[in-house]
């Protein structure tokens, strides 16, 4: 019997993509070589659009040569970006969870680096970035004031059909270290429709990073040390006092799993959301960087799969 | 209670779910669409042949409430056409409505536009379906009548592709197979060339289309028969349908019109250009499936290894009816089938030996022939239906083919069957 899987890119302009080709479609029975149909239906049929496309992939991403419009040395080593890019593009990575890849003008591809959108302006056609330099990929980055784009991809977050359904809900998100910067497009997202309380942790920052975005917002801010025990205590108590029925944890996958485990102890059916920490490299589901073993999937590729949150955290922080 | 879950709400589903609630069950329907009947809101032909024995074994065992509506819905009675003898064409613009209101009135649970995903299985029993937007239900028994057809990715693996049929894929979702969710392998329907599944045969033009005068005639008399151009007949595309008993010379030859509320194409897949070129049809327009001249859905690419008292093998709690259970052909078909899965479904849940249809009547040999032919390699090429082709040469062979009403009634008497779907067990 086959586990289907979701595939964020499954009816978008760039369906069907490479995979299509080499016949490892994530979503796609046919084109992963089964004789009949089985698939996570997302509303539209990926093998008939294969099909019509003279059984080729549609096109590509492309790699955008961008202007940094500003650099911001927020504090030590962490830097806001404002880049301009096409209306075109700032529209499509408005979409939560959107992320892009980044390089310096002049380093070869192998030095792209996925970043979390954390705003994005559709109408003047830019975009903000936040990140800390940590390694030779991230040193890189805004030596000149080019930098190259490859774009948009959208699996920044895992837990999106939790997030798609939030009406009228008490949302609880928890936001630690430059993770913070993927939240503010979830906050935008969600703050009509539903009751929500920030909990952001520094982490290993000197500030707070998203709190001048959040100005004029109807959010209760709490500020914890979310690895504390006492930062642990007050967020059961949040989750206990506010009915929280929907969490977004934004920060590491040790984060992720105590923040699942406080959960579980109160109410496992609270919805979760989190960041996607996969390791990505090519964003396409080709080059395996991002691939983690699950039991009953085998195989899956991080960049581009929508996976259960509970069930990636248990795999990879044991084997951390 | 029993709770008993029917997965599929087309002619075989509504059947299932309505001897289940006789027999005492607390019956839920699943429909995938916004809509009951599922091919039989664009089907329409009843008591051809030897339907007409089938429809009466089923009245008489006590499953008459569908058949009555048929009846009473029928815009033309006793029609004969190429091949086909006695016939009666419902109204498919009447039927849908009045069969939910039928089901409603019997207190039987319907939930449309939801679509079954999956299933929970312990041990070799399944605990629940899981419905598309996530939520779960709970059953006793379980009746699979999803068909056979589609969805759009194998109607363009082994077919034209989508051509936009009633059952409307892209809106509502695929079916998906139950039993292969149990992890049960699916049978394969064949073509004589070998390759999988079947076109559906028949596709719909619109009516207010025809020509005044084509119009009034089909109107009146229920058949309008035209001539194809010469150079426009193709025989070979008679290989390709599913419905064997319209695979006649004549339908090739001909254009044989019925009148069903639309006006019924027994050819499939005619290009419009060319429909065109006949005298009446010259702005005519086809009213399923909407690519009617392009292609239509493609069949049988799922049947359920069952038993003949309909439940299906390796798994203890789940019955099948319809194309589901068959390479059957036809609303008759899925009504006799899914009849038998409804009324078994009872006698399962409470241990009791599952009833098992005679030979010596059409429905019940039909069932078991069926179940002998798929195990053989030509049977994979072979379709049943009461209605013509094999089945019925077979019927009349031995002597299985009756429209005397009494004398099948008399038979089921005899047979202690009469009014057996009647019983309330629970």
């Amino acid at each position: 019997m086959n586990k289907r899987l979701e595939c964020i890119d499954a009816g978008s302009e760039y369906c069907p993509c490479y995979l299509a080709e080499t016949g490892d479609c994530i979503t796609c029975s046919i084109l992963r070589g089964k004789d009949f149909c089985d698939c996570n239906w997302r509303g539209s049929c990926i093998y008939s659009e294969f099909v019509w496309n003279n059984h080729t992939k549609k096109d590509g991403r492309k790699i955008y040569s961008s202007k940094i419009v500003e650099k911001k040395l927020l504090s030590n080593e962490v830097y806001l970006l404002k880049i301009e890019t096409t209306k075109t593009l700032a529209r499509q990575l408005k979409q939560i969870g959107s992320y892009i890849f980044i390089r310096g003008k002049d380093m070869p591809h192998f030095f792209d680096v996925p970043m979390s959108v954390m705003e994005s302006n559709e109408k003047e056609g830019y975009i903000y970035i936040l990140y800390k330099t940590l390694g030779s990929k991230t040193k890189n980055l805004n030596l000149s004031d080019k930098i190259l784009i490859r774009g948009p991809y959208w699996n920044g977050i895992y837990g999106l059909k939790n997030i798609k359904k939030l009406q009228n809900n008490n949302c609880l998100l928890i936001a630690r270290g430059v993770a913070q910067s993927p939240t503010l497009l979830l906050i935008n997202k969600i703050i009509k429709n539903n009751s929500v309380t920030l909990i952001l942790d520094k982490g290993k920052l000197e500030d707070n990073l998203i709190l001048e975005y959040l100005k004029e917002k109807d959010i209760e801010i709490f500020f914890l040390d979310t690895m504390k025990y006492e930062g642990k205590e007050k967020i059961k108590e949040i989750l206990i006092n506010k009915n929280i029925d929907f969490v977004f944890s934004a920060g590491s996958d040790v984060l992720h799993k105590n923040i699942i485990e406080i959960i579980d102890k109160i109410n496992s059916n609270i919805k979760i959301a989190a960041t996607n920490n996969s390791e990505m490299c090519c964003g396409e589901g080709v080059c395996g960087s991002c691939s983690t073993h699950l039991d009953e999937y085998g195989s899956v590729k991080g960049c581009k799969t929508q996976i259960d949150i509970r069930k990636l955290i248990k795999r990879r922080v044991n084997i951390d | 209670m029993t709770k008993v879950i029917v997965i599929g709400g087309g002619w075989a589903g509504c059947s299932a779910a309505i001897t289940a609630k006789k027999a005492g069950g607390d019956v839920t329907i699943i429909e995938k669409t916004d809509m009951l009947l599922g091919l039989g809101n664009v089907g329409g032909i009843m008591r051809n042949n030897g339907r007409y024995t089938a429809a009466e074994e089923s009245i008489g065992l006590g499953a008459k409430e569908l058949f009555n509506i048929c009846d009473k819905n029928s815009r033309h009675k006793n029609v004969d056409f190429p091949g086909h003898k006695h016939a009666s064409l419902y109204d498919v613009n009447k039927i849908e409505p009045l069969v939910k209101k039928l089901l409603k009135d019997m207190d039987i649970k319907i939930l449309i536009c939801k679509r079954v995903i999956d299933i929970i299985k312990t041990k070799n029993k399944i605990a629940k379906v899981i419905l598309s937007d996530e939520s779960e239900l709970e059953g006793d028994v379980f009746i699979e009548t999803t068909g056979s057809t589609g969805p759009m990715g194998n109607c363009l693996k082994y077919g034209n592709g989508c051509a936009m049929c009633i059952l409307r894929c892209p809106s509502f979702g695929p079916r998906v197979s139950i039993t292969e969710r149990c992890g049960i392998e699916d049978i394969l329907g064949q073509r004589n060339n070998g390759s999988y599944g079947a076109f559906s045969g028949s596709c719909k033009l619109n009516k207010e289309t025809l020509s005044c005068n084509l119009k009034k005639r089909l109107n009146e008399e229920g058949v309008v028969i035209l001539n194809v151009p010469k150079e426009d007949v193709n025989l070979e595309k008679l290989d390709l349908k599913v419905c064997q008993q319209y695979s006649l010379r004549e339908f090739a030859e001909k254009i044989i019109l019925l009148d069903t509320g639309h006006a019924k194409l027994m050819t499939p897949f005619y290009p419009l250009d060319k429909l065109r070129k006949i005298k009446g049809l010259e702005k005519v327009k086809f009213e399923d499936p909407y690519s009617g001249g392009i292609g239509n859905s493609i069949r049988y690419l799922s049947i359920a290894p069952r038993y003949n008292n309909m439940k299906v093998k390796d798994i203890d709690n789940l019955l099948c009816g319809g194309e589901k259970s068959g390479f059957f052909v036809g609303h008759t078909e899925a009504i006799v089938t899914g009849s038998l899965a409804g009324h078994n479904s009872i006698r399962l849940s409470l241990g009791m030996p599952l009833l098992e249809l005679p030979r010596n009547l059409a429905s019940g040999d039909i069932i078991a022939y069926a179940n002998e032919e798929i195990k053989t390699k030509e049977g994979l090429k072979k379709r049943f239906t009461f209605a013509g082709s094999i089945y019925f040469d077979r019927m009349k062979k031995i002597g299985l083919y009756s429209t005397n009403k009494e004398e099948i009634k008399n038979n089921l008497l005899r047979l202690g069957l009469l009014n057996i779907y009647e019983d309330k067990i629970v």
